[in-house]
């Protein structure tokens, strides 16, 4: 079976005036397969940004390719064709609400697709529900007037209103509280276990992904340093903080207790960490 | 001003209604702030932070009760150019607070409108420049910058005013790592210099690096203390709508299996000394 998304070996510069091309992403090469959950971790500036747009087919790679499962996006009709398959979620929510109500900005996007009545409205229903969102108490407000959580939550559901194969979330839990991170995140393992979407988080903080995540990615300077696993990011610490980046509490305990002897097989569980620290201070007062 | 009330904020039973608004944002706030300690704001979405940072000075005036700040009411109209160089704020985002076209005529804007001397101002950018650590980026223009190097620049902008206090209003959320290192490690340095800083925040390991604690829930004052005792508990610091550290959550696990850590511990470190001691 082919891989959702594939990236092969694509680079992208950015025209600057006077000044030639800039570089953003180099030589990157990427699968997103079905149902998973792919988290790409980079600090400021590394590409990842970029990366989302080209996944999402807003930007032509200036070189390399990208193909959806077994067909090569290469013309401008490929692109539109991508963009009906990939959602995107843009870090700030204000660059993607445009509508003049919550209602026909979730709708926008289905309607353009040709959705009338009872199936539209189902449809935006289905979208904002699952975002918390009541469309009697918001429908028919500005999504300018919202707070920034719910604002995100709006563009969020006019993403998923468009039913994507693919999300592609740039930096979701920033300025979020814990329950509104609670909710995505439950939300999340919850379109990828049911609806078999793939979703791909970019993000500078690895925490909030910690325990969604089936693999990880780290961008740096426009490439991919290496594919890792969460175990692999925990022996890798150092390489981790070299590219500006840190392990959440729960990966920073676990690296811990590696270098004293003690390999915890899931280092999400609080359970298996707090097993992990009495089993060494059981052998300390045995001594 | 003079005494003890000029290197304080006072805050007495504040309220604060947004206009048009149902509800109170802020409702019977009593809390200070002292000059030469580090605070974090907590609290979920919604729970009245940035109002609260907004009434410290003087950028909202109460709807009650009353702030005063360095010595001054922040409802006295005359006073309020006074609180603001006493009390600078940056926020989130950088760009929203950037003017200049190069670093040094940024961070000169606010002494500049101060009318200070051409030799003092020059005075004040270097030494703001000197404690961010930003001197190299003085003829730079602050859109070239990456969002970790203008937030310096902001709150180089900010320290040129010479402030009292400097109120963060989520200025690290943001920031990568490596970028929220280096502000929260001049926070503490401005500290230890005798700044007061109040640094509202959604993340814990921020918090847990101050010296006081205030956590907002529903625009009232749900918890006030050190770190260590209001954010060791993972229970009562999820229903306060925060992300408890997961540390706590392996302590609290630990106690169940007959273990319990000899003191609060919020950072692995602290957890780890427990199996060293």
């Amino acid at each position: 079976m082919h891989p959702r998304l594939t990236l092969e070996n694509v680079s992208y510069s950015y025209p600057l005036p006077g000044r030639g091309e800039v570089p953003a992403l180099s030589g990157i090469s990427l699968r997103v397969e079905p149902a998973e959950i792919l988290c790409i971790g980079g600090a400021n500036g590394s590409g990842k940004s970029t990366l989302a747009q080209v996944c999402a087919g807003l930007l032509m790679p200036s070189s390399g390719s990208v193909r959806y499962q077994d067909k090569r996006v290469e013309r401008h009709k490929d692109l539109l064709e991508l963009r009906r398959k990939v959602g995107l979620l843009f870090q700030s929510p204000e660059d993607q609400l445009f509508a003049d109500t919550v209602e026909k900005d979730i709708s926008f996007g289905p309607r353009n697709h040709g959705l009338r009545g009872a199936d539209l409205e189902a449809r935006v229903r289905r979208a904002a529900e699952l975002f918390d969102l009541s469309l009697e108490e918001l429908g028919a407000r500005s999504p300018f007037s919202l707070s920034g959580g719910e604002k995100r939550r709006v563009a969020l559901a006019g993403v998923i209103a468009l039913d994507p194969e693919v999300l592609v979330l740039d930096e979701p839990f920033i300025g979020m509280d814990f329950d509104s991170r609670r909710h995505m995140k439950a939300l999340l393992g919850r379109l990828r276990d049911t609806s078999g979407t793939s979703i791909v988080i970019i993000t500078h903080e690895l925490s909030s992904s910690w325990s969604l995540a089936d693999r990880y990615a780290m961008l740096a300077g426009g490439r991919f340093e290496s594919l890792q696993n969460r175990s692999e990011l925990i022996s890798n610490e150092a390489d981790l903080s070299a590219l500006g980046l840190r392990l959440p509490q729960w990966g920073l305990l676990a690296n811990r207790l590696e270098k004293m002897g003690v390999v915890v097989l899931d280092p999400a569980d609080p359970l298996a960490l707090a097993r992990a620290v009495c089993s060494i201070r059981e052998a300390g007062d045995g001594r | 001003m003079g005494g003890d009330s000029g290197n304080r904020i006072s805050v007495e039973e504040l309220s604060f209604t947004y206009p048009g608004a149902a509800r109170e944002a802020l409702s019977g706030i009593n809390l200070f702030f002292e000059q030469g300690e580090f605070c974090s704001v907590l609290g979920r979405n919604g729970s009245g932070k940035s109002t609260l940072a907004r009434c410290l000075n003087a950028i909202l005036a109460p709807s009650g009760g009353k702030v005063t700040s360095c010595g001054l009411d922040t409802r006295d109209q005359g006073g309020s150019l006074e609180i603001k160089k006493r009390i600078a704020m940056v926020f989130e985002d950088p760009d929203t607070q950037i003017v200049g076209t190069t670093v040094e005529e940024e961070v000169a804007f606010g002494p500049e409108n101060l009318r200070l001397s051409t030799d003092v101002i020059r005075e004040r950018v270097d030494s703001s420049l000197e404690l961010t650590g930003i001197r190299e980026f003085i003829g730079r223009q602050p859109s070239r910058l990456s969002e970790g190097q203008k937030q310096l620049v902001a709150i180089a902008g900010a320290l040129a005013m010479e402030p009292a206090f400097l109120v963060s209003d989520e200025s690290t959320s943001m920031l990568d790592t490596n970028a929220r290192q280096r502000i929260l490690e001049l926070f503490l340095s401005l500290k230890e210099k005798g700044m007061g800083i109040i640094h509202v925040t959604h993340f814990l390991e921020e918090a847990a690096m101050s010296d006081r604690v205030v956590v907002l829930d529903n625009g009232r004052v749900r918890a006030e203390g050190a770190p260590g005792d209001v954010l060791y508990d993972p229970v009562k610091v999820s229903e306060m709508g925060l992300d408890p550290l997961p540390v706590t959550i392996v302590a609290r696990e630990m106690s169940a299996m007959g273990y319990p850590p000899p003191g609060p511990v919020l950072t692995v470190e602290e957890l780890l000394a427990c199996i060293r001691a």
